[in-house]
């Protein structure tokens, strides 16, 4: 990572240097290569000129965000229109106007598709956010709360890392009796643990650093310190965990879908998309899996790239890491 | 052209990989045949007097092959194989003697005699008595976990060794009916707690071998009374469906049974073996207004729908609803309208049947005060047209009928909402909101069932006197024969029922077509109209197959 990082912006910077010269030399080497010269092939050679690192990411950080907006938005405008069937149009492989093909329903998986992707895309908002303000709440507390309150709550999730985190969705989202909420509220408190251990360290540095030591002994107020000093260097930390968290949440929601435990089979969601397809495969249709599964990793990775990179905005000293 | 090392060795990952994906990819296709094929004119096991069969996992009784539970005589009946029954159906549904050599009925219906063959074994050597059968009929009375409905029956007495005396508490001839798959276990040998894995009868075939989840092997019983079975072996495996499939084109067995989706994928050496149903799909309509609770055993559910408790709603969607278009699009081709629980049986009623006219389902709503809102939807003073169906989500068929169903409906102004859901969610509303569901025995006892006022599934709790008493005197006939017309004015008598132009309770969409793909050169003998379960229905007469 480092490495690779530290060449890519000595080659930016041997651009911005030597572009001249570099002209002057491939204008040389054409001119050789025009009188009959054979030329070596060249296994060395500076990338295409491109961005900056910096500007690269927050590109990617972008338009990752403007394409999971987008299908987010879609999916929702979408909803009503993926509840509608035409059982005439049923098993229809892809094609010009069902480009992803159409299900057992005469569903357009296409439209489906983004429907369910925006479904889950809202499931993982709503518990990335919960999750993450429990995970922050309970990360402070743990820091600066003293040794019992510190006990108690890493003791807490020690034990929810240790559950099986599968089979802990499936009897919240159970219990609640599955549908939309279940679902959602089960993805939703279970996804706070990690978050909260890294949110809990980073505190505790930060609580031993001199300037917070320097800060309480001009007579700042705790609350003061909280806020004007512990806050702003734990954020970056948050953001990307709360980012990082979709991807996961987003996994967790289909595959409880798909187990059967969660939404119901006539909402378009992908863990539905997918456990139906599973019956179809074997008489060949192939598209009910396929492009849904590929969307879904599409979306991950996206989320992914969209935290990773901003990882790297916003915490710089790591980033070289 | 240039090539950079970073580019060639990307070239080079990328290049790999789609061939070792390619070949996956065919490595699995071409897997699924295989080049041994088997010897035509005998199972796949090489022997002529065998059969492979494969039924849904569903199938396998979970308690066993006791007719005190489900085997049989349960939700799902069928030939109890194992066990030998008083009487048996015929592919007409006419009654057969098997064990029984006559019977007859006292004038006040109550009383039933019969009188059984003496030549009847248990496979362990005991000749099998009148008392056995009353052992049996009692046991399953007082079994609270049996499935089969013999509340009508007080007491079966064994008057002598081959006289057995069945004492009703109402008349109830419907009784032969269930007696048809009633196995009689016997009262020597009988434990409830091992006889399900160790069955003990004096039908055609003995149990050989049961591998729970896996298959069960029945093989000829040699002391068997009646004539001995063609097929020697019967071995049952239970699969998915798409292992089912899969089954098939590896020639591993020679019925694999299958449904409409895989239909157009016949594998090599098989033909589709299409079997006729009575498995109806219909939706119950309540037909009170909201409120109160009903009991259904010892569980109070919500009863009642303020919108489906609409006569001209309920006649309308009877009339409005296309159900070829519906077996087209649903199960493609591969089943029958269906108007009532019974249709094509002695007791069906010609009445029951309706033509597709949506615009005459669209005068009886004008006439019905239902007028077009803003939204399209149909408003009656101040009730829209819209209601709730539930079906049970993991069943694909009944997904896309009741899909089907709410498209249609939406065209008449009849906004459907559909909901999936597993059976502990759809029970307690099954009063209160209409649900799709899965019905039909060959015994007019479905009819009683569902439109009794008193029946265990009256769902849509129309309770009409005149449909009551029709059902009754049915009920009390000394000949069954002589009771198939009580049972059609039950439906409709010219004046009241429960056909589209009386009560409208339910409506009925399709019979859905039992399929199989079964090797060529399999003989199966004729099958009676399948009822409700896609499983054992299909063995009744195994003895009589051939190759």
């Amino acid at each position: 990572m480092s490495r690779k990082h530290l060449f890519a912006n000595e080659e930016s910077a041997l651009h911005e240097g030597n572009d001249a010269s570099l002209q002057a030399a491939s204008v040389q080497a054409a001119t050789l290569s025009a009188q009959g010269f054979e030329l070596p092939t060249v296994f060395h050679r500076p990338a295409v000129r491109r961005f900056n690192n910096r500007r690269q990411t927050k590109l990617i950080c972008l338009v990752s965000a403007a394409i999971l907006v987008a299908i987010a938005l879609i999916g929702v405008l979408l909803m009503p229109v993926a509840m509608e069937s035409d059982l005439s149009q049923a098993r229809q492989a892809p094609s010009f106007e069902h480009p992803f093909g159409t299900d057992n329903l005469g569903h357009d998986m296409l439209i489906r598709t983004v429907a369910g992707l925006s479904t889950s895309i809202g499931i993982g908002l709503f518990a990335a956010l919960v999750s993450s303000i429990i995970a922050l709440i309970l990360g402070t507390v743990a820091a600066l709360g003293g040794k019992k309150a510190d006990a108690c709550i890493t003791w807490l999730t020690d034990l929810m890392l240790g559950i099986p985190h599968i089979v802990f969705l499936l009897l919240i989202s159970y219990a609640l009796g599955k549908g939309f909420w279940g679902v959602a509220l089960g993805v939703a408190f279970t996804h706070w643990p990690s978050l909260c251990r890294v949110i809990r360290a980073e505190v505790l540095q930060v609580k031993q650093s001199s300037y917070v030591a320097v800060a309480r002994s001009l007579g700042r107020s705790p609350l003061y310190i909280a806020l004007h000093h512990v806050l702003p260097a734990v954020l970056p930390q948050y953001l990307v965990g709360l980012i990082l968290m979709f991807p996961h949440a987003i996994l967790h929601e289909a595959a409880i879908t798909f187990l059967g435990f969660g939404l119901p089979p006539e909402q378009p969601a992908i863990g539905i998309i997918l456990s139906e397809s599973m019956s179809y495969l074997s008489v060949g249709m192939w598209w009910l899996a396929v492009f849904p599964g590929l969307a879904l990793l599409l979306v991950v990775l996206l989320f992914d790239r969209a935290g990773q990179g901003l990882r790297r905005l916003l915490d710089p000293a790591r980033a070289q890491e | 052209m240039d090539l950079s090392r970073r580019n060639f060795i990307k070239l080079g990952g990328a290049g790999a990989a789609t061939v070792a994906f390619g070949g996956l990819l065919s490595s699995i296709l071409s897997g699924c045949s295989t080049d041994s094929a088997p010897a035509e004119g005998a199972s796949v096991t090489g022997n002529s007097n065998e059969v492979v069969i494969s039924m849904p996992t569903t199938s396998e009784p979970a308690s066993g092959f006791d007719p005190f539970f489900t085997w049989g005589c349960g939700e799902h009946v069928h030939e109890p194989l194992i066990q030998s029954t008083l009487i048996t159906t015929d592919t007409d549904l006419n009654f057969v003697n098997d064990l029984a050599t006559s019977y007859e009925c006292s004038p006040d219906g109550l009383t039933w005699t019969f009188t059984l063959r003496n030549d009847a074994y248990f496979t362990d050597g005991e000749q099998l008595s009148a008392s056995d059968v009353a052992f049996t009929l009692n046991g399953i009375n007082n079994s609270p976990s049996a499935q089969a409905d013999l509340s009508m029956v007080d007491e079966a007495v064994a008057l002598d060794e081959t006289t057995v005396e069945i004492r009703l508490n109402k008349p109830f001839n419907a009784l032969l009916y269930t007696l048809a798959v009633v196995g009689i276990v016997p009262e020597h040998a009988y434990d409830s707690a091992t006889y399900g894995a160790q069955p003990i009868g004096s039908g055609r075939y003995v149990l050989e071998q049961w591998d729970q989840g896996q298959q069960v092997i029945f093989k000829a019983n040699p002391d068997y009374y009646g004539q001995a079975p063609t097929m020697e072996r019967v071995i049952v495996v239970f699969m998915e469906e798409d292992a089912s499939l899969a089954a098939a084109n590896s020639q591993e067995v020679d019925v694999a049974y299958t449904a409409a989706t895989f239909a157009s994928s016949v594998p090599e050496h098989y033909e589709l073996f299409v079997c006729d149903s009575v498995d109806s799909r219909g939706i119950s309509f309540p037909c009170v207004p909201a409120g109160g609770t009903k009991a259904d055993g010892e569980n109070e559910y919500p009863l009642g729908n303020n919108v489906t408790s609409d006569l001209t709603l309920r006649r309308a969607m009877n009339y409005a609803v296309d159900r070829e278009t519906m077996i087209n699009n649903v199960l493609s081709g591969y089943g029958s309208p269906a108007y009532s629980v019974s249709d094509g049986t002695p007791w069906a009623s010609e009445d029951m049947i309706v033509q597709t006219d949506a615009e005459y389902a669209r005068g009886l709503l004008e006439q019905g005060g239902w007028i077009a809102g803003e939204d399209g939807v149909l408003v009656k003073d101040g009730t829209r047209a819209q209601f709730d169906l539930y079906y049970s989500s993991n069943d694909s068929v009944r997904q896309a009928l009741a899909t089907e169903f709410s498209n249609q409906m939406a065209q008449l102004g009849i906004e459907v909402t559909i909901h999936g859901g597993g059976w502990d969610d759809l029970y307690p509303r099954e009063f209160a909101d209409p649900l799709l569901w899965g019905w039909g025995s060959n015994s007019p006892t479905e009819m009683y069932n569902l439109i009794y006022s008193a029946g265990v599934g009256n769902y849509s709790t129309y309770e009409n006197a005149t449909v009551d008493s029709h059902i009754d005197a049915a009920l009390a006939m000394t000949h069954v024969e002589d009771s198939y017309d009580q049972w059609k004015r039950a439906q409709w008598d010219g004046t009241e029922g429960v056909a589209p132009q009386g009560g409208a309770s339910w409506v009925w969409l399709v019979n859905v077509d039992h399929l199989y793909f079964k090797r060529s050169g399999l003989s199966i003998a004729e099958q009676k109209p399948h009822p409700h379960g896609h499983g054992w229905s299909l063995v009744n007469n195994v003895d009589a197959w051939s190759w």
